[in-house]
């Protein structure tokens, strides 16, 4: 019972302790502008909830002036690929792509959705002073509206 | 601190598990069978065993001539927790096999398809006379753990949202002999409380049909009783019969 165990244990490292010990947690790239105010640890678990439940007031209420769009999200979650434009959701390193295979999640979104900001979004974000936190929020706020 | 106890308690638990289940399943395999004992009507050939095990095993045969309304509850259960367990493999795999990116939609329904077998299985112990009065502790014990699992597994997905990655992450460590945080929230540690409970207890539970069907000489057995002599092996180390019966190695 005890070589058993002793066996076992032994087993068990060998097959697994081969891994390396390194960063599990999937990378997140910084967003360019403010942090949410819901703060990250709540838009990790609530953000799917959040852009459907918008879904549903638009589409079924008429309801158009929604707190978030996905447009935003997109926005302000950009990443610059090589050429130093964003990227969209095909391209390795999206802001989407990482943590959603890492968990096996299909997104749907930009079946229909631009994974891409708009233009003027990135021109804004390619201007030469790069724009601060607090101009780009400005300008997510305008999109909004 | 509370990851560490979780981490300990899976540790303990997959061992449990994997000595447990494998001493068990040692001895049913040295356990002798002395006697030819076949339910009839028997295949008469190994092929034909095989084939009434595969249907015993994929779609509980035998259930299914003696009790319809149970083998529709059990079908439901067990391929609803098939389903469910394939879907889970996500938070061991990286990268995540294809299949298993396939699967994550249907799982969620086959969730609530095992809770629902369960509950029917529940039902029947509590409302139906005879299996009430034949029902142990242990029985409800089991129904009620799984029941358990999946409401608190399907809860994280509709009610509670937690952080998966953090769980996968956790997981993934644990495979790799590092431990990280589990998401302190309640649908997380009773989910996984309950299945390190599961775990532990399985070798000694009647779940342990499982790998037991595959060890019932009345299933297992050819129906070929009239051609060879059935010989057990503790009885084929005595001295010969004067007639020469041949046994079933055709010796």
């Amino acid at each position: 019972m005890k070589r058993l165990f002793a066996i076992t244990l032994v087993l068990f490292g060998l097959f697994l302790g081969t891994a390396q010990a390194e960063g599990l947690y999937p990378d997140v790239p910084k967003a360019v502008g403010n942090p949410h105010p819901e703060g990250s640890a709540f838009m990790r678990i609530n953000h799917m909830k959040l852009m459907r439940h918008d879904r549903d007031d638009t589409m079924h209420n008429g309801n158009r002036d929604v707190k978030y769009s996905i447009k935003e999200c997109v926005a302000c979650h950009a990443v610059k690929g090589p050429q130093g434009l964003p990227i969209s959701v095909k391209e390795e390193g999206h802001f989407c792509k990482n943590c959603h295979e890492f968990a096996a999640v299909k997104i749907d979104c930009f079946q229909c959705h631009n994974s891409k900001p708009t233009e003027e979004f990135t021109a804004l974000l390619m201007r030469d002073p790069a724009p601060t936190a607090d101009e780009i929020s400005a300008y997510l706020k305008e999109l909004r509206e | 601190m509370l990851s560490t106890l979780y981490a300990v308690l899976f540790y303990i638990a997959t061992i449990l598990l994997i000595v447990g289940t494998g001493m068990k399943v040692l001895k049913y395999a040295r356990t002798p069978a002395p006697l030819k004992i076949p339910v009839s009507p028997a295949p008469r050939t190994r092929a034909g065993v095989v084939q009434r095990m595969g249907r015993e095993v994929t779609m509980f045969e035998s259930l299914f001539k003696s009790n319809r309304w149970i083998w529709i509850f059990a079908i439901l259960f067990h391929y609803g927790m098939l389903l469910v367990l394939l879907r889970h493999l996500r938070y061991f795999t990286q990268p995540v096999w294809w299949w298993v990116e396939l699967i994550q939609p249907f799982g969620v329904y086959a969730g609530f398809v095992m809770v629902l077998g369960l509950l029917g299985l529940l039902a029947r112990r509590i409302v139906v006379n005879r299996i009430r009065y034949i029902s142990n502790p242990s029985d409800y014990l089991m129904l009620l753990l799984l029941i358990g699992i999946g409401v608190t597994g399907l809860s994280m997905k509709f009610l509670m949202p937690v952080d998966i990655l953090m769980v996968k992450q956790f997981f993934l460590g644990l495979m790799r002999f590092q431990i990280n945080e589990l998401p302190m929230q309640p649908g997380v540690l009773i989910h996984l409380g309950l299945v390190a409970i599961l775990m532990i207890i399985f070798p000694i539970s009647k779940l342990m049909h499982a790998p037991g069907l595959f060890f019932a000489p009345s299933r297992t057995q050819v129906d070929n009783a009239r051609e060879f002599r059935h010989m057990s092996a503790w009885a084929s180390q005595l001295e010969d019969l004067p007639e020469s019966i041949p046994t079933e190695e055709g010796k």
